[in-house]
């Protein structure tokens, strides 16, 4: 079942033409089914994160459609949009972007907080999220007394406790070292096997894209090619170097 | 590109900090100027001298300058937060410690000879507005506004002093501490270390006692505690306060379904609190000054006319003796229009006490007769009894008599007896007019006889129209200089007066008009300070939530970005606002309106002074409309800011 769909979005900067302009995304047309795990790649500048702010409604499109469970995203505006966002959707981000005023548990449950949900139900998703990700023992914690990678997994839990249809992560490895980026990406193997949650995430790392089951590629605003998972992780690695190769982007010397 | 372009550079995209700091600098120059150029007008340093309002004004002058030293410091240190981020920069890039210092002389210089410039400016023009506009509306034409060097000199050096101390402070900062804690020092909350429920209920115990304590023993010891309780009072409020926050909030906690609702706002406050404790503290302080002094003031302002009359039972009271004051019917009624006269002779007698080493005791002695008609009172006494006849207010009534007294009268001692005990406020404020001792008339005249005293004719007399004896009342004071100074001294050295003082004239016209100027000029010059404060603890409050804006602002993006709706941001932000405008104007009215009680036990309570409920009724209630524009001011600055 398809969860989200795009049409021919087009995102222009800096006014509708002229000289100062510029385009963003040139005709995106994407759509991914419930239960993917899918990563948007590409070089600096292609247009990732104009995507992944258009897909999630954090930014409109100048023209085109995006619908996320049958609902037009493109067309909700103000509070409308953000409501849709915290039932709908799920983010993580590259900062983690946790208030530090907060602890981990209260973070995770900030989304429920603002859904006014009960606070039996806020702690039984804190705790089984808080176990599924092994970061029960700092609940309690500030976000700077924990690790990055501590950090991001709270930020995880956070986009996950309004059982969201489709998770957004803009470069969740970004800020980690090569070990919590693992930790992390298994994470989001969990969620989409354990949980049937839909993943989509927009990364430059080669080694985090390779836990995804599809990599979409997009060069200038627009998208270039896609490869589906066959074999085994490295085998997928392996081809999305040689796809990034083709891409003009530059490989990394291993 | 040198270094210097490149730090020039900086500062100009950052022009925004620079202003604010400027401003903030220049509403200090101003305040000290304001006030200078009333504490140091000539009109009100006369009155200051004469009317003894000096204690009035240095009270507010001494709080003015603490929260000017409190404001320049603060807004020094949030200009200094976000500079020093910059600094560890520079440090790293191999700038040395002494450019450091260098550029950051550089910067504070021009901007504290621009603040000061601009302050000056700016508090003359305002206070030249203030002093037309206040003394229109309270109707005192006498105070002429004027600029002098005393005026700038003082404002300049005190807003100096405080000012480099701040720029010294950081000096020492930046030259001593590591890069590293340079370059995260924008990063450091400020957090209380000293963290305890039990410090807190300390404080709160000492608040609460401090507070009783000078209920239960104002009114016997006159005030005499009264600093040292106001500053135990507000140590304990300080402690309390800051201990108050984290207490209430991990309370809170304890009940979850409470606490998660609210998690955004509480956890934020606790966060800003903790950072906020000593602003919202002496925002209190100020608050309450303010309203404590205006209510007082305006009371004293109002009962002028009261206190004038109450003070005054007859419109004009004199002592008269053959040389001093002594006018014939005829010319006294030829220049006032006396309705009714009463001629009380009062004995003055000292007996020196034998059994009391080498003391004295002076007695005022009164007929029953004269006596009685004062009082307008049937009393009779036996020969050897007495009268004890104290001219007072009953509340302000505090002197123990004995209840009997001895007195050598020729060759007898004669034993007297307290038969009757009565506290009235019967004759005017003159010398010598407290405290009486009433024989009937036969050991009246025998005393007066044979004993060595002084008889002082007391004059009391009720002209036409009081409030139109002005002129009369002055003519009659320069007929009786005239005469007393052509006339031999009455040599009365065992009167403990000056002669000016015992044969001055008291009346109620006179007393009006100086009960008016005093309190007029003292009500002007509190109004004044207390727009000074008002504006202080705005900007002050308003330079604490804006100063972080940014990081507001950053977490607010983060929230709209998982879902918060702008409903959701207006609640919250309205919430922290509120509590940061209105908790210490909370605080500071309680705190006003309990020391307005605690004073009203020395005058019978609050409740038998409903005019002084009123007035602090009015001047809170003014003072709460004022706050909340000024709190929906920064609410809609502050979600313009946030929300775009």
């Amino acid at each position: 079942m398809v969860i989200m769909e795009t049409e021919n979005i087009v995102k222009v900067y800096g006014g509708a033409s002229g000289e100062g302009s510029t385009k963003a995304l040139d005709g995106v047309s994407l759509s991914v089914n419930e239960g993917e795990f899918v990563a948007i790649m590409g070089p600096s500048g292609s247009g990732k994160t104009t995507l992944l702010n258009v897909l999630s409604g954090i930014d409109q499109p100048s023209s085109g459609s995006v619908s996320i469970s049958g609902q037009e995203i493109s067309e909700m505006t103000g509070d409308a949009l953000a409501l849709f966002r915290r039932r709908q959707l799920g983010f993580v981000f590259q900062e983690f972007n946790l208030l530090d005023s907060l602890t981990a548990k209260e973070n995770i449950i900030l989304p429920m907080v603002l859904e006014k949900k009960s606070t039996a139900e806020m702690e039984e998703k804190v705790q089984g999220l808080g176990e599924l990700f092994e970061i029960d023992s700092i609940l309690d914690k500030y976000p700077y007394n924990i690790s990055g990678g501590q950090q991001q997994r709270t930020a995880v839990s956070r986009a996950l406790v309004n059982e969201p249809a489709i998770v957004f992560a803009d470069e969740p490895t970004g800020n980690l070292d090569s070990k919590s980026s693992a930790v992390i990406m298994e994470c989001f193997e969990k969620i989409v096997n354990e949980l049937g949650t839909t993943v989509l995430l927009v990364t430059h790392d080669v080694f985090a894209a390779s836990y995804c089951q599809k990599v979409v590629f997009i060069k200038d605003g627009q998208i270039h090619s896609s490869i589906v998972k066959k074999g085994s992780r490295k085998e997928f690695l392996n081809s999305i170097m040689d796809h990034l190769a083709v891409l003009g982007g530059r490989t990394h010397d291993i | 590109m040198t270094f210097n372009q490149v730090v020039w550079k900086m500062a100009k995209a950052d022009y925004k900090k620079y202003i604010f700091y400027f401003l903030c600098n220049s509403f200090a120059v101003m305040f000290f100027f304001m006030f200078s150029t009333v504490y140091f007008n000539s009109r009100i340093e006369q009155a200051k001298k004469l009317e003894g309002i000096q204690d009035a004004l240095s009270i507010p002058g001494a709080a003015l300058i603490i929260f000017t030293i409190f404001f320049i410091s603060y807004a020094h240190n949030v200009f200094m937060k976000k500079r020093r981020s910059e600094f560890g920069l520079f440090l790293s890039l191999g700038m040395s410690p002494r450019d450091i210092s260098k550029l950051l002389v550089i910067e504070n210089g021009i901007i504290g000879m621009a603040s000061i410039l601009s302050g000056l400016l700016a508090g003359a023009v305002f206070s030249r507005l203030s002093f037309m506009l206040l003394m229109s509306s309270i109707n005192l034409q006498d105070i002429p506004f004027h600029l002098s060097g005393k005026m700038f000199l003082y404002s300049i050096g005190a807003f100096l002093a405080v000012f480099l101390l701040a720029v010294g402070k950081s000096l020492i900062f930046t030259l001593r501490s590591s890069m590293i804690l340079v370059m995260k020092s924008n990063r450091f909350a400020e957090t209380i270390k000293m963290r305890s429920p039990l410090l807190g209920a300390f404080g709160l115990l000492l608040m609460v006692g401090s507070i009783l304590t000078l209920y239960f023993t104002y009114e016997e010891s006159s005030g005499a505690f009264l600093p040292l309780w106001t500053m135990a009072m507000f140590l304990g409020l300080y402690i309390a306060f800051s201990q108050a926050s984290s207490f209430l909030i991990r309370l809170a906690k304890k009940f979850p379904g409470y606490y998660f609702h609210r998690l955004l706002f509480l956890s934020s406050l606790e966060y800003k609190f903790k950072q906020m404790t000593s602003i919202i503290m002496l925002v209190a302080v100020m608050i309450m000054i303010t309203i404590f002094y205006s209510t007082l003031l305006l009371t004293f302002y109002k009962a002028s006319e009261k206190d004038a009359v109450k003070n005054n039972p007859f419109d004009v009271a004199y002592y008269q003796i053959e040389t001093k004051n002594n006018l014939s019917e005829a010319e006294l009624n030829k220049i006032l229009q006396t309705k009714d006269q009463l001629e009380i002779p009062i004995f003055y007698y000292l007996e020196k006490q034998i059994l009391a080493g080498n003391g004295y005791h002076s007695y005022n002695f009164m007929s029953l007769r004269n006596f009685n008609e004062l009082t307008k009172q049937e009393k009779s006494l036996e020969n050897q009894e007495f009268l004890f006849f104290l001219n007072s207010e009953p509340e302000y009534a505090h002197t123990e008599f004995s209840e009997t007294f001895r007195i050598s009268m020729g060759n007898d001692e004669v034993t007297f007896e307290m038969k009757d005990y009565v506290v009235e406020r019967r004759i005017n404020l003159l010398p010598n007019s407290y405290e009486f001792v009433v024989v009937n008339d036969e050991v009246f005249d025998k005393m007066t006889n044979s004993l060595d005293g002084h008889v002082l004719t007391l004059n009391l007399l009720n002209v036409e129209d009081w409030k139109n004896s002005e002129g009369a009342v002055g003519e009659l004071v320069k007929k009786f200089e005239a005469m007393n100074q052509a006339a031999p001294p009455a040599n009365f050295s065992d009167l403990p007066y000056i002669e000016e003082e015992l044969f001055r004239v008291a009346s109620k016209v006179a007393d009006f008009h100086l009960n008016k100027t005093t309190s007029g000029i003292m009500f002007y010059v509190t109004t004044f300070l207390s727009i000074l404060f008002f504006m202080g603890t705005f900007i002050l409050l308003y330079l604490n939530l804006f100063s972080e804006v940014d990081t507001e602002k950053a977490k607010y993006k983060n929230l709209y970005k998982i879902g918060m709706t702008s409903k959701e941001v207006k609640k919250n932000v309205t919430r922290e606002i509120m509590t940061i405008f209105f908790v210490p104007t909370v605080i500071g009215t309680l705190l006003a309106f309990i020391y307005l009680v605690i004073l009203s036990t020395d005058v019978g309570g609050i409740m038998n002074n409903p005019d002084i409920l009123m007035h602090f009724l009015l001047i809170a209630g003014i003072y709460l409309a004022i706050q909340l524009g000024s709190y929906f001011y920064a609410r809609k600055k502050m979600l313009i800011q946030l929300l775009g």
